[in-house]
């Protein structure tokens, strides 16, 4: 059953006229808030987000929209996605700009694309690339193999050890490009940045 | 609008674009979509902000936008306004400190650094600023030098001499690049045609090249020219191409963008 109306979490920290915009044009309803009871009693959230993880988990922790996210996600029939520093925050913790912890929510820690990785590779990681995912997933329905999805970070997560279903991309490393688990979802790229390919993905994650 | 030639040249106003573009459409064929507010005199980034949000409706690729930004206030409404990354330029020279701030602000993937470079009497090249009206004194090279050891996520590269001529991106400007330089490079000033695009993009030293001409002036310009990179051996992103079409009729037509 496809969702008629999306929350869109603002911490005051991303592209979120983008995002807007992209479940706009898929013709669903769009509130845009930081207001704790209007995020726990969501029937879809995304958390997107560009810009350092710890001035996010900062203001995340200070508006209590923490709490509120965790209250939502417990509730059956709501969903999340994370987009970008979103999904980076989903995770256990990160190293940049010191340490700060994260929401939790995907066991997977964030760390910037390190040299060895890298290698001759520029960070940030910033364009176009390939992602590679299961089979089973539901975020990808439909889209064909070889598409790209817009990418623009220099810290990633890793996708070992992760129960759920990850999907990859290939820069230096393999890094953690989408996760789905239950009714966690989250895209280390920016679908509402991804042309035709990010928007059949947005209308995947309504239809979940 | 107008075309970001150092020669200035009126294409049409907003009314104009409306009806004889179809950004949303445009977007299509490209990777990124830069707009820059060239106004000479003072510009209004409320204006600017409103003109950005209309322009980019529909659009769904990334899109960096500045022009005058010197502080975090600007920057977030663009930010707020459509933009993902910022473009610096006049900044860059002036103030360390705001490019330091606003790189923490955002992330320095943010940040886009705009070099307008010229080569003076002495085939130098050199730095300019405030929409090419003033000369930073000493070396593009070394202004750029400095410029990259700051916190900025990419470099975009433009040649004053070529913009707006069609006659080919000037390669000679990669020169100046620090050789131990890791940072994205743009290339712009001078494609007219896909060729010229092609060239730069085999040139190991460029990330992107960028095009305000195939854009303004030829029809179907930018389709036609990703078109032509791709079956020359070019290796860009693909893209489905889906009408996912609201509200009333909800088929989903998908092809392939080239067949």
């Amino acid at each position: 059953m496809k969702t008629s109306r999306v929350t869109i979490i603002d911490y005051g920290m991303g592209n979120i006229w983008s995002v807007v915009s992209a479940i706009q044009h898929l013709n669903v309803e769009v509130n845009v808030t930081s207001i704790p009871k209007d995020i726990e009693s969501a029937e879809a959230l995304i958390l997107p987000g560009v810009g350092s993880f710890k001035k996010a988990m900062e203001i995340i922790r200070k508006l209590q929209i923490d709490q509120a996210i965790y209250e939502n996600i417990a509730k059956s029939g709501s969903k999340i996605l994370g987009i970008c520093l979103g999904m980076q925050l989903f995770g256990t913790e990160s190293s940049e700009d010191g340490h700060s912890l994260g929401l939790g929510i995907i066991p997977a820690k964030v760390k910037e694309f390190s040299a060895e990785e890298a290698g001759s590779l520029k960070v940030p990681h910033v364009g176009f690339d390939q992602v590679h995912w299961k089979k089973e997933s539901r975020l990808f329905q439909g889209i064909s193999e070889s598409s790209d999805f817009y990418f623009v970070h220099s810290y990633r997560m890793l996708s070992e050890n992760l129960i759920g279903k990850t999907a990859i991309c290939e820069y230096g490393v393999n890094f953690l490009a989408a996760y789905e688990n239950q009714n966690i979802f989250a895209t280390q790229f920016h679908p509402e940045k991804s042309q035709t390919n990010g928007l059949l993905l947005l209308s995947n994650f309504l239809k979940c | 609008m107008l075309s970001r030639n150092f020669r200035l040249q009126r294409v049409g106003d907003l009314d104009w674009l409306r009806s004889n573009y179809n950004f949303a459409k445009t977007s299509y064929s490209i990777d990124e979509l830069v707009v820059l507010d060239v106004t000479r005199d003072k510009k209004d980034i409320n204006i600017f902000s409103k003109t950005l949000k209309e322009l980019t409706k529909g659009s769904f690729v990334p899109i960096s936008a500045g022009g005058g930004i010197e502080n975090i206030e600007s920057a977030r409404q663009l930010l707020r306004s459509g933009a993902d990354k910022i473009v610096l330029n006049s900044i860059l020279y002036r103030n360390e400190e705001v490019v330091k701030d606003l790189a923490r602000e955002f992330g320095k993937q943010c940040i886009i650094a705009s070099i307008d470079v010229q080569l003076d009497v002495n085939t130098e090249y050199v730095a300019m600023s405030r929409n090419g009206q003033v000369r930073e004194a000493g070396s593009a090279q070394s202004w750029i030098k400095k410029i990259a050891g700051q916190n900025v996520g990419e470099i975009y590269l433009n040649s004053i001499d070529r913009d707006g001529t069609g006659q080919g991106f000037d390669l000679g400007l990669l020169e100046i690049l620090p050789s131990e330089s890791s940072l994205p490079t743009i290339i712009a000033g001078g494609a007219g045609n896909s060729e010229h695009l092609q060239i730069g993009l085999l040139d190991r030293r460029v990330d992107a090249v960028a095009t305000a001409n195939l854009l303004n002036f030829i029809g179907n310009g930018l389709g036609n020219a990703r078109r032509d990179l791709v079956e020359n051996g070019i290796v860009l992103p693909m893209w489905d191409l889906a009408e996912i079409v609201i509200p009333l009729q909800t088929k989903l037509q998908i092809g392939r963008y080239l067949d």
